[in-house]
């Protein structure tokens, strides 16, 4: 008896790998790769946003010094810098060409409705993402689309006001403003995305692939004849 | 580095592709299928991002471990005011990088000016534990008060726990300014120009 067999006869990994990995997937096209594409991007993410933030400070005394810092001293640091940047415009672009895939293919239809919702959350957690990852190197950039953005959110009618003061965490933006985004940014965010993601996940493999809609023939030839 | 890593990763892929295309081209009844050239190509890229990726991440969180310490001479006293055949402890301003930010803390050395050797200055910790040592002028010795430590004039151990002789810091002298590097003996020292 080999190890493989010893580990599958207590953990039963090779049925997980089979549901997984080797499960039966109707013919499709390149387009079906998008959601795999934010997968990988998301784990991306979450590899390079960890080490970022071992040299990372959430103070407007630090913040920029630290990010300097990152991508002028630390080996790697402006490839892994490069990368996190980078891929966060990917991941928002593959996001939406996911999406616009499940639509087109109507694999949001029945028995698919959930997974659908569970990816508009997604979709908006990862938005979430990028607004409050955006300030986090705190250059001039960052600062001023901050705070463009957090002024949007003062026009809505009746609860602007009190929406924007909790998203900047006072009435100006602030210190307070970039240790909450921080924050979001790497532990409410990271947290709520994984278990949507696992559900997702999950939703995907317990009902399959959905095959692409199809043409039918049959009907075609009866109204040429 | 990452250079190349990127061009072993791209000669292995295209190694890969190369012996893969020359077999199907070889035998006509081989058993490379499209599906294993793809599986091939797909591991090897997969092999080719984890390096990349993998290296980038190693070298990023290790790198502290082989980073150079960089200190520069820093000026305590003059050698003017300080008396020969008798340690003075000199208080100076050290400015220190300290990753992104920059910190100036108040240090200390012991500062020993010989007749034929200049000037000596010592690391003013004790190399049993880190204590702060005091010179006790009528004994003539340096006395450590955690663990009775005591040295000579000269900082080699009379008796007690150290294991050597207390650190020694670079001194320059440079128009009756007395400089030093105060970094201990066991670091790297990276001088600054």
């Amino acid at each position: 008896m080999n190890l493989n067999d010893w580990l599958d006869e207590r953990t039963g990994w090779k049925t997980l790998k089979k549901t997984l990995l080797d499960r039966n997937i109707p013919k499709i096209n390149w387009w079906y790769t998008l959601g795999s594409i934010t997968a990988f991007l998301f784990i991306m993410q979450g590899v390079t946003g960890i080490f970022l933030a071992m040299n990372y400070s959430a103070s407007p005394d630090h913040a920029y010094d630290s990010v300097n810092y990152i991508t002028h001293e630390v080996p790697a640091g402006a490839f892994l810098r490069g990368l996190h940047a980078w891929g966060a415009s990917a991941m928002v672009a593959s996001v939406l060409l996911h999406m616009l895939r499940v639509f087109f293919m109507g694999s949001y239809k029945y028995p698919r409705e959930v997974i659908w919702w569970t990816g508009v959350v997604l979709l908006l957690i990862t938005f979430g993402f990028s607004f409050t990852g955006y300030l986090l190197p705190w250059d001039q950039k960052a600062y001023w689309a901050t705070v463009v953005g957090t002024n949007i959110s003062t026009q809505a009618p009746l609860i602007g006001e009190f929406i924007g003061k909790i998203i900047k965490g006072g009435s100006d933006m602030g210190t307070v403003t970039l240790a909450r985004f921080f924050a979001i940014h790497v532990l409410v965010l990271p947290a709520i995305a994984l278990a949507f993601l696992l559900f997702h996940f999950f939703l995907v493999v317990w009902h399959g692939i959905s095959a692409p809609p199809e043409r039918k023939k049959e009907a075609n030839d009866e109204w040429r004849r | 580095m990452l250079y190349a890593l990127g061009q072993v990763g791209t000669f292995t892929t295209g190694a890969i592709i190369m012996v893969s295309l020359d077999r199907s081209g070889s035998m006509p009844s081989s058993d490379l299928t499209r599906r294993t050239l793809l599986a091939r190509i797909t591991t090897a890229l997969g092999v080719l991002i984890g390096v990349a990726l993998g290296g980038s991440v190693g070298r990023y969180f290790l790198s502290p471990a082989w980073k150079l310490r960089r200190e520069g001479w820093v000026e305590t006293a003059r050698l003017s005011e300080l008396q020969e055949s008798s340690p003075v402890k000199v208080n100076y301003v050290q400015r220190k990088q300290d990753g992104w930010t920059t910190t100036e803390g108040l240090r200390s050395v012991w500062l020993l000016r010989e007749k034929d050797s200049g000037v000596i200055a010592f690391d003013p910790r004790c190399t049993h534990l880190g204590c702060p040592y005091r010179w006790d002028d009528a004994r003539g010795e340096f006395l450590c008060p955690c663990h009775s430590a005591v040295f000579d004039r000269a900082g080699k151990v009379v008796s007690g726990p150290p294991p050597r002789p207390l650190d020694r810091f670079p001194v320059r002298i440079e128009r009756d300014v007395i400089m030093i590097i105060p970094a201990s003996a066991g670091g790297n020292i990276n001088e600054l120009k």
